[in-house]
């Protein structure tokens, strides 16, 4: 029964954590398998007596921390150390049945309780007594074996998750069930599986079953509440999932630093029934290595366990496979962390690029907000002082003013006191006529005096002169200090290569770094030529509105010139505009003319018109090497500077070109032209239809020619200067190279033929051979026979063929000053012509009688024709 | 094949020509002595001449060899070149100049004799044209003549054993020309054995010996009168009979040979039997040219390529 539940429960923890526990736990399930201590009939005694040793024993080890559990596994390899260790723990077992057991009984109580009234554990009382069971424990291995060490380190660690308790406690609670759960199910199911692990786990088996049944029985109840849960899971993996589930919300839940009391809880809480579990499942693999990984669990298992054990639908691998995976799976993480360290490494010098640009901005508007405060104080100040100076000033004059009145004052008082006085005095006078003669004056100066009204108003106002203060400039400068100045005008710069397409150029220009813009206002307009500047100045510019310090300005005219500028704009104003700049969009791509274009083993000849109405500065010639492995092919060479529309261009033989052609123009090349393939298998030429005798008609394609049967009148024909008028022939347009060529022609039997090359000026008027710039190959019937005349200068060597050539091949090579006839069905060399060639000769065709030839060309020249 | 001779054969090779790599074969031609006469550096290969007991003819037999720069590498191919009544195998080799184009392309130049010699049969030296230097490439049926006149299996079989037993030569390339005389016997050499030779060329042949005074004359000597063995050795009546791999003959023959004029030589007959055949033959008629060594080194050149061009396909 034990059994069954060791292997059940592996899968059922975290896999990392029960992973390592496992590891211990194949440990001392190895010394039970060693000392083979009879597993069924210990079973039951151990049930009575050892369970609860058996117990605490795993609960202890389910505290241990990670790392003793790596150490143990390096360990683990010498079974030696296993050995002793076992007995080391056999020997603790022994040692402190009554304390446990005590501490157990209380725990089990206490907890069932617990978990009935509240369904919590006390997770505290657990721990402590964890430690209590422990601690002895500890002691007695570390006396024996100092690889048991690592307990005591383990034993430490839950001190720390100690506090933390109580407010991880709810979430354990969660936790609980489960393991109950998982046992039951275990247990139940898989039953059937015990007999087939055979004897050696046996003595294990007897202390999980210890644990197992003891656990039982205090769990029995809760089992009973839980059970019908359990029994729904039907196997152990589902099982496993739920707890995982739990576990994995655990841990979840708890704080990182309470990764290690984690492991203590559980094993204090009745998790340590599923852990006793896990040496079982160990148990397992200690005989045989585990060979395959379950995909599910994530752990390593043994192929037995995929076939019959808990992975029994589980996907598995073999474990170096697995491993593999593992292995790519981490490097992918380490790839991403990388990428992520890369980013961030990115990001961070990015952050400081900005931490510098907000200081120094900062700095700037500090600067920025110091001078404009300074320019107000200043203003201020002179303000007040024009202000003070005023009112000072002002003063003075009213007092000035208000004294002299006051003086007036008392000028008057005075003046009109002797008055009186004067009147007074002459009343006196007795004397009536001394008095009247002395009071008419007197009466009249009084009258006079009295006359005139005193002054009584205020010479100076009361009220201050300019007393409205006014503060509207200092407000504006106020208000100024917050916003930017006008930006002052851009500076445009010079067009750059390939920034303009056939219809765009791409404009672009920069802003003295202090001014702060909102947004571009950018003007063009083309320049016409042949137009005065005022013209110029008359037609209506476009403007587009950028925020950026560039634009790439669409829908323009290829091969024109465009005049730019740009002004800046903010809130507060417009700069001024640019300096005008000249910019020019690219040609439009050219035409290649296919028909004329003509090639040999060594290079090609490649005309094409411009596709511009205006001319262009100069072309350029790409030529891509169309190999079969590679579909794209990148350019191979470039001919700049072509001025003119046609253009020689050397090439390796026996190779696929794509030729285009660009026009360039100061703003750059145009887009390519569509290609033009040139094959250098061999030569090819077209004929110059404009050569014909007018009695030749030419095919289609152009490389038949044909003398038909009705008989033309001469004279209803015109004859332009380069059309043969004598000789029914036609002009083929040879590559002008000096090197090999070769071409075939095919004929009838009974066809009348001239074949061979002639100077571009040959008379038009004469035959070919007839004269010292022709040399052809002549057919012709005689009654008696085929002949055939290889003539030149109108003379030709006396050669007879036995067969009569359906096909003749012509070989002409410049260097050596050879011109070769074969007949290429037989590879059979009829006659070679040496002379040298002063200049370009090209193929000539003639019908003397009816008939037709048909030119074959652009084939490789055989090999045989090198012996002639 | 008596065993004294073959025996001496033996001794000879052993002794005198360790130079040579021989092998032994069980074919009639095994003893094959070889000595050197002569041997002259010339265009980096050399020209040398040999002489042998031939077992078809029976006496001492000498052949000039040229082995050209390439020989000394490897294999070669060979062409043989069969001169004409009265010639030795000096003629060719002093007076062709062959070997600048055969170093160029490669080729091996045989040049055997022309007859058996110093056989003393009765009235071989009699006249210029039978007999000494006038074998006819012939295998003779007359008893005065079978034993010794036996050039066409000298030529065909016996020399090119020699030859690829003996030299770096690469007995599947093989061509054949040769001049007035040897023109017929190369082109009987060639008709004859269809694929044997991979090309073949003549200046000035004798193209129709049954027709011609020369040809009745020698084989009316070596086989008798009897006309339809003539044929046999005809080359306009072999064209017509011809049946094998393409052949491609080039044939040069000077307007002013006097041979030409006299009738000896009758090339229309050939053309005309090759074009009714469609046996492709390019001949040309060398307006001037007589029938001498001039003319032959004249064109050489062009013949040679002419072989080139199938021996080193």
């Amino acid at each position: 029964m034990s059994n069954e539940d060791v292997e059940a429960i592996p899968p059922s923890s975290s896999p990392a954590m029960l992973d390592e526990t496992t590891k211990e736990y194949l440990f001392s399930t190895d010394e039970g398998t060693l000392s083979k201590a009879s597993a069924e009939a210990q079973v039951p005694t151990a049930h009575l007596d050892i369970g609860p040793e058996g117990l605490s024993f795993y609960n202890m080890d389910l505290y241990e921390s990670r790392e003793r559990l790596d150490i143990f596994t390096e360990e683990l390899s010498s079974s030696r150390t296993e050995d002793e260790q076992f007995t080391a723990m056999e020997d603790s077992n022994e040692s402190r049945p009554r304390t446990e057991e005590e501490e157990y009984d209380l725990y089990t109580a206490e907890v069932s309780e617990m978990a009935r009234q509240y369904g919590i554990w006390d997770d505290k009382e657990d721990m402590e007594m964890g430690f209590q069971t422990q601690e002895p424990f500890v002691m007695v291995t570390q006396k024996q074996e100092p690889a048991v060490q690592d307990i005591k380190t383990w034993g430490e660690e839950p001190v720390k998750g100690e506090p933390k308790e109580g407010g991880a406690g709810e979430k354990r609670d969660s936790i609980h069930k489960t393991p109950a759960v998982d046992e039951g199910g275990s247990m139940e199911h898989h039953e059937p599986c015990y007999p087939s692990e055979g004897d050696e786990p046996q003595s294990h088996e007897q202390y999980v079953g210890q644990r197992q049944y003891s656990e039982e029985a205090f769990e029995e109840e809760e089992w009973e509440e839980e059970g019908s849960q359990a029994m729904k899971a039907s196997r152990g993996d589902t099982q496993i999932r739920e707890f995982v589930g739990f576990s994995a919300k655990t841990q979840e839940d708890l704080t990182m630093d309470m990764d290690n009391p984690e492991d203590g809880f559980r094993a204090s809480e009745h998790t340590h029934d599923l852990e006793e579990g896990q040496p079982g499942a160990q148990a397992g693999g200690e005989d045989e290595v585990p060979d395959v990984f379950c995909m599910e669990c994530k752990i390593a298992i043994r192929a037995f366990d995929k076939v019959f054990g808990s992975h029994k639908d589980h996907q598995v691998t073999k474990l170096s496979i697995a491993a593999e995976d593992t292995k790519v799976e981490i490097h992918k993480t380490m790839c991403k962390l990388e990428e992520q360290i890369a980013q961030m490494e990115n990001f961070a010098s990015h952050l400081e690029e900005i931490f510098i640009t907000v200081e120094e901005n900062f700095g700037r508007q500090e600067q920025n907000l110091e001078q404009h405060y300074n320019e107000v104080i200043q203003t201020l100040t002179q303000r007040y002082e024009e202000k003070t100076s005023g009112l000072e000033d002002e003063k003075k004059q009213k007092l000035e003013k208000l004294y002299s009145q006051l003086v007036n004052c008392g000028k008057t008082l005075d003046i009109s006191k002797d008055l009186i006085e004067a009147a007074q005095e002459i009343c006196r006078n007795e004397d009536k006529l001394a008095f009247l003669q002395v009071a008419v004056p007197t009466v009249e100066r009084i009258e006079e005096y009295t006359a005139s009204d005193p002054d009584l108003k205020l010479s100076a106002s009361l009220e201050f002169e300019n007393d409205a203060i006014d503060f509207s400039d200092v407000r504006q400068m106020m208000d100024s200090i917050n916003i930017v100045p006008a930006p002052s005008a851009p500076v445009i710069n010079p067009q750059t290569p390939n920034s303009s397409t056939s219809t765009s150029v791409r404009v672009c220009w920069s802003l003295f770094s202090d001014d702060t813009v909102e947004y571009y206002e950018l003007y063009y307009k083309p320049v016409l030529e042949g137009t005065t500047a005022d013209e110029n100045e008359e037609q209506d510019a476009s403007m587009v509105k950028v925020k950026e310090t560039y634009c790439t300005v669409l829908n323009l005219v290829p091969n024109t010139q465009y005049e730019f500028w740009v002004t800046a704009l903010n809130t507060t104003g417009i700069s001024p505009a640019s300096e005008r700049a000249v910019y020019m969009t690219v040609p439009s791509p050219p035409v290649i003319k296919k028909k004329l274009c003509r090639s040999c083993p060594n290079a090609a000849l490649i005309r094409w018109e411009s596709g511009n109405t205006n001319p262009v500065d100069s072309y350029t010639v790409e030529l891509c090497e169309i190999s079969r492995e590679r579909s794209e092919t990148a350019v191979t060479e470039s001919i700049v500077g072509i001025p003119t529309y046609e253009s020689v261009i050397q090439l390796l033989s026996g190779r696929s070109y794509l030729i285009y052609v660009r026009a360039v123009n100061i703003g750059g090349p145009s887009e390519r032209s569509d290609p033009v393939i040139i094959y250098t298998t061999g030569t090819f030429f077209r004929l110059n239809e404009d050569t014909a005798h007018p009695s030749l008609a030419i095919s289609e394609d152009g490389f038949t020619m044909f003398y038909g049967d009705e008989y033309t009148e001469l004279n209803d024909i015109t004859f332009s200067d380069n059309t043969f008028s004598r000789c029914v022939a036609i002009m083929g347009e040879l590559i002008p190279i000096r090197g090999k060529h070769y071409w075939e022609v095919e004929v009838e039997e009974h066809t009348e033929y001239r074949i061979g090359v002639a100077y571009e000026d040959t008379q038009r008027n004469g035959y070919l051979g007839a004269n010292n710039t022709s040399w052809c190959m002549r057919h012709v019937m005689t009654p008696s026979r085929h002949k055939y005349e290889f003539l030149h200068n109108g003379s030709t060597p006396d050669i007879r063929i036995t067969m009569h050539p359906k096909r003749i091949g012509v070989s002409l090579d410049y260097e050596t000053g050879k011109l070769a006839f074969f007949n290429t069905d037989l590879s059979q060399h009829i006659y070679t012509y040496k002379c040298h060639f002063l200049h370009y000769v090209h193929p000539c065709f003639a019908l003397e009688k009816p008939g037709a030839l048909t030119v074959h060309n652009g084939i490789e020249a055989p090999e045989y024709i090198t012996f002639s | 094949m008596s065993g004294t001779p073959f025996l001496t054969a033996v001794a000879r090779i052993i002794t005198r020509h360790k130079l040579y790599n021989i092998r032994l074969h069980t074919s009639s031609y095994t003893a094959m002595a070889l000595t050197q006469v002569s041997s002259n550096k010339c265009f980096d290969g050399f020209q040398k001449v040999f002489e042998h007991d031939s077992t078809e003819l029976k006496c001492k037999m000498r052949f000039g060899i040229y082995l050209p720069p390439k020989a000394e590498s490897g294999k070669c191919p060979v062409l043989y070149w069969l001169s004409g009544l009265t010639c030795t195998e000096q003629n060719f080799i002093t007076k062709a100049g062959s070997q600048q184009e055969a170093a160029e392309h490669g080729i091996i130049i045989v040049c055997p004799d022309t007859s058996p010699r110093g056989c003393n049969i009765e009235g071989e030296d009699e006249s210029w044209d039978f007999g000494t230097g006038a074998g006819f490439y012939v295998n003779a049926t007359e008893d005065q003549w079978k034993v010794n006149y036996r050039m066409y299996s000298y030529i065909t079989e016996e020399l090119p054993h020699l030859i690829s037993s003996n030299f770096p030569a690469d007995s599947e390339r093989m061509s054949i020309s040769g001049h007035s005389m040897g023109g017929h016997g190369a082109l009987i050499c060639a008709l004859k054995n269809p694929g044997k030779y991979k090309s073949v060329s003549a200046f000035a042949p004798i193209c129709n010996p049954m027709q011609c005074p020369w040809g009745q004359k020698a084989f009316n000597g070596y086989l008798g009168s009897d006309k339809s063995k003539w044929e046999s050795y005809d080359a306009t009546v072999l064209v017509s009979a011809y049946s094998g791999p393409q052949l491609d003959i080039l044939i040069d023959q000077g307007r002013d040979d006097q041979f030409l004029a006299a009738g000896q030589l009758l090339p229309d007959n050939f053309i005309a039997a090759c074009t009714e055949k469609k046996i492709p033959v390019v001949f040309r008629l060398q307006q001037g040219y007589d029938h001498s060594y001039y003319f032959v080194c004249s064109f050489i050149s062009n013949h040679i390529k002419h072989h080139a061009k199938y021996l080193n396909a």
